[in-house]
């Protein structure tokens, strides 16, 4: 019997339903394998795995930018790069990576232990906007929300903490910065000392006259809010110093402000200086490094004043700028200067340190 | 002098049988669908991810050092792409409908589109995205898909394979370059051809379907459009349809009466060799960064120069070639478009083997990243068979120019030999074919110093 045009009989059908098999496996099963396989590697594992690109800013930067971890859960960030090397550090978690090679998968192990908001940064010059290359880690608390909370928003986590400690924005203050706390306004400051050093001062000569800092400038809280320049002025109009030269004057001013830094922290703040301050600034604190020969810096506020990255040998400028002031601009960043901010990759002990390695430019180590 | 492959009997079961190609096909069918899930989801490392070393290095290398120069149109016979479209089409996965019938609207494709002017567009365009479509498995994937999605659109609104046909980019090309190989499918005996009133190689029968290629296997005289796909070799009830073992390039010892589309297609393929040896392996970092930076002022300016060499700089200087050997001895009676396509057939073994050669120039440096990739395909840290920690290692990077150069050499001298006997096919004398034989000189001269300097 001859079958109409197009229809199967009962032997030709048993094969198609085999092949139909085979295809199910291949376009269902197959796939579903895959993802199955991942989730059991990731659950016996006992670990979460988050997959983090790293791309030039122009190509978008970290992808995702923006992670949600809950605190205590074991994370394993497995970061590539398909450009240029990058670098990766997330201080508030002790992640530090100093090499994603193109092409190469680099697996960092962490673990969370406090709720709040940890920034995570590019630490390689890896383009023009290498600054820009930012992104936020999100951490909630592992434990479940009372019953009395639930559909009454989200946790918020704490503002951005350079230290992950789940605290405000670095400062000695509290939650408003110094530089607000004194009301320093950071893009008008235009500070030009009227006195500064003949000479380089000399430490070891301040140290030697130690007992003469006056409370002010021995006690950091209160030395951080006046300018090398007024404490040279302050020192100067002291009667009881009127047998000590200038130099002498301006070394017992470097004296005070180099004498409380640990070397281990000084060394930490130079190896950040050299990390994200020197392409722009150089490397010997002029001003004159590669990656800010363009940026428009102070100019952009007062077309008067100089383009570029500032220049920390400026004693002029340097020297009648306060510790707060420097806190300010290293906290926020120069709004439009393309000074980047790092006070949410900087702990608080980190941004001090690197005051006082930015003063060692003008007053040596 | 040829042999028919086919009448072994061993082979003519394993092609008369639907199952060994059906088989192969499904398979291809898995790598494939691995490919566009590494590409969706897996890592975007290109090096560690098996969308892109599968597709663009493993797939790429198969296809142009062995399959198409030695098999020709064999993938197109296996290739998974049109497939889901076709079963589709069947309502049958392997077993034939009787009567070979098919559940399409089966419109017919434009009779102004049938040629290859669409797949030399969308060649183009692949390429001129290449950079990003070779290194971003996200796009890789993005496009193995389109291509899937179009076939089977088309597998449902076109009769037969109408993708395969007029529109898939990669089977344009294939097609060109399958006329070198040394295999062909033709019938053994023209005259039982006209004798056979039924024709179901190509209406179909209850054996299998009409020929999906839209081919009268009868008429074949070159390779260029067959698939492969063996479907006549089923449905021939006079066994009079084989595949033979033949003299490489068979096909190109006629050099008259080709098409203008072709011979564009041989243009286009010559200068997107240049075009990616420079890009992709040449010394100028700025160049390919441009390349890849799409949608900037210097991404249109190389968009501009790409598509300016493409479609009117080579073809120009091609152009004044044959226009030049036209002066030099006057053919008999030839139209210069005419015998600007005839002459195109140079372009064949010469474009043929300038990408054996920019093939080779990457192929045998990247092939290792294959095992790594074997064993964790979508870069997510497994290591199914123990390979994924094995390092790249080049093979063999010192030798590849002792092989690109002798296989330049032997498509340059092809081509001069195809331009001379082009010359005696259209009565010129044999100094006619001097200025394409610098053409073809001038590019041999010109991919050499891209690949030694």
């Amino acid at each position: 019997m001859r079958l109409a045009r197009g229809n199967f009989d009962a032997m030709q059908r048993k094969p198609e339903i085999f092949a139909l098999g085979v295809i199910m496996l291949v376009l269902v099963a197959f796939p579903a394998s895959v993802f199955g396989y991942q989730a059991w590697r990731v659950a016996s594992a006992g670990v979460k795995v988050v997959e983090v690109v790293a791309r030039v800013p122009a190509a978008g930067g970290f992808s995702p930018a923006r992670l949600t971890l809950r605190a205590g859960e074991p994370v394993r960030l497995r970061i590539s790069s398909p450009d240029v090397v990058h670098g990766l550090t997330i201080p508030g978690l002790g992640v530090n990576v100093d090499e994603i090679y193109p092409g190469k998968v680099v697996e960092v192990d962490v673990t969370p232990d406090k709720p709040g908001r940890y920034a995570f940064a590019c630490t390689r010059w890896c383009g023009v906007d290498h600054w820009r290359m930012r992104g936020v880690i999100e951490v909630m608390a592992l434990t479940p929300r009372p019953p009395s909370l639930v559909g009454q928003g989200e946790i918020v986590p704490p503002p951005l903490a350079g230290a992950g400690a789940g605290g405000g924005i670095p400062s000695s203050g509290g939650e408003v910065p110094l530089y607000q706390q004194l009301g320093i306004e950071l893009d008008a400051m235009r500070h030009a000392a009227q006195a500064t050093p003949g000479a380089r001062p000399s430490i070891a000569a301040g140290a030697a006259l130690d007992a003469k800092l006056p409370p002010e400038l021995a006690d950091p809280a209160k030395r951080r809010a006046l300018a090398p320049a007024d404490a040279f002025r302050h020192l100067r109009a002291d009667p009881a110093n009127a047998a000590l030269s200038d130099d002498d004057v301006w070394s017992l001013v470097a004296w005070a402000w180099l004498k409380d830094v640990k070397p281990a922290a000084l060394a930490r703040a130079e190896a950040l200086y050299a990390r994200d301050c020197a392409a722009c600034h150089g490397p010997d604190g002029k001003g004159r490094g590669p990656a800010g020969v363009n940026l428009p810096g102070m100019s952009k506020m007062d077309p008067t004043m100089p383009t570029g990255p500032a220049n920390f040998t400026n004693a002029s400028a340097m020297l009648a700028a306060n510790d707060v002031l420097l806190q300010g601009k290293l906290l926020r960043g120069g709004m439009g200067t393309g000074m980047p901010e790092f006070g949410s990759l900087y702990t608080d002990a980190e941004q001090w340190a690197m005051i006082v390695y930015l003063r060692t430019f003008l007053f040596g180590k | 002098m040829r042999y028919a492959l086919s009448d072994i009997p061993f082979i003519k079961r394993l092609l008369r049988s639907r199952w060994p190609q059906w088989n192969l096909t499904a398979t291809l069918l898995l790598f494939f669908v691995l490919a566009i899930i590494a590409g969706l989801v897996g890592t975007p490392a290109g090096n560690r991810n098996f969308g892109i070393v599968f597709v663009w290095i493993v797939w790429w290398a198969l296809l142009i050092l062995l399959l198409v120069p030695f098999a020709g149109r064999l993938w197109c016979g296996v290739c998974p792409i049109p497939a889901p479209g076709e079963w589709l089409q069947r309502r049958a996965l392997v077993q034939p409908r009787p009567g070979g019938k098919l559940y399409t609207l089966g419109v017919k494709w434009p009779r102004a589109l049938r040629n290859i002017w669409l797949q030399n567009a969308g060649f183009l365009g692949v390429a001129l995205f290449s950079i990003i479509i070779l290194t971003t498995p996200s796009a890789t994937a993005l496009v193995l898909l389109g291509f899937v999605i179009v076939a089977v659109g088309a597998s449902l609104v076109f009769e037969r394979r109408t993708f395969c046909r007029y529109l898939c980019p990669v089977g344009g090309f294939i097609g060109l370059y399958s006329q070198v190989a040394p295999i062909e499918l033709r019938v053994k005996d023209a005259a039982v051809c006209a004798s056979h009133t039924d024709k179901t190689c190509y209406t179909g029968s209850d054996d299998g379907y009409g020929c999906p290629w839209l081919l009268f296997p009868g008429g074949l005289t070159n390779n260029t459009t067959c698939g492969l796909c063996t479907e006549c070799l089923k449905t021939c009830t006079r066994d009079n349809i084989a595949i033979f073992v033949r003299q490489p390039g068979a096909d190109l010892l006629k050099t008259t009466g080709r098409k203008l589309d072709e011979a564009y297609k041989g243009l286009i393929m010559l200068a997107c060799a240049f075009i990616y040896s420079a890009v992709l392996s040449g010394p100028w970092g700025a160049l390919k960064e441009t390349a890849a930076a799409v949608g900037t002022p210097g991404w249109f300016a190389y968009a501009g120069i790409f598509l300016a060499l493409n479609l009117a700089i080579l073809p120009g200087l091609f152009w004044l070639a044959v226009r030049s050997g036209r002066w030099i001895s006057k053919p008999a009676s030839t139209t210069m478009r005419a015998l600007f396509a005839d002459y195109a057939a140079v372009l064949i073994p010469l474009g043929l083997t300038a990408w054996v050669a920019f093939t080779l120039s990457f192929a045998l440096i990247n092939f290792s990243y294959a095992w790594p990739v074997l064993s964790d395909p979508l870069g997510w840290g497994w290591n199914l068979l123990g390979t994924a920690g094995l390092k790249w290692t080049p093979y063999i990077p010192g030798f590849v120019p002792a092989l690109q150069i002798p296989v330049l050499l032997i498509g340059l001298t092809a081509a001069i030999g195809l331009a001379l006997r082009t010359t005696r096919q259209h009565g010129q004398s044999p100094w006619a074919a001097a200025p394409v034989a610098a053409f073809c000189t001038a590019a041999t001269v010109g991919l050499l110093g891209l690949y030694l300097a």
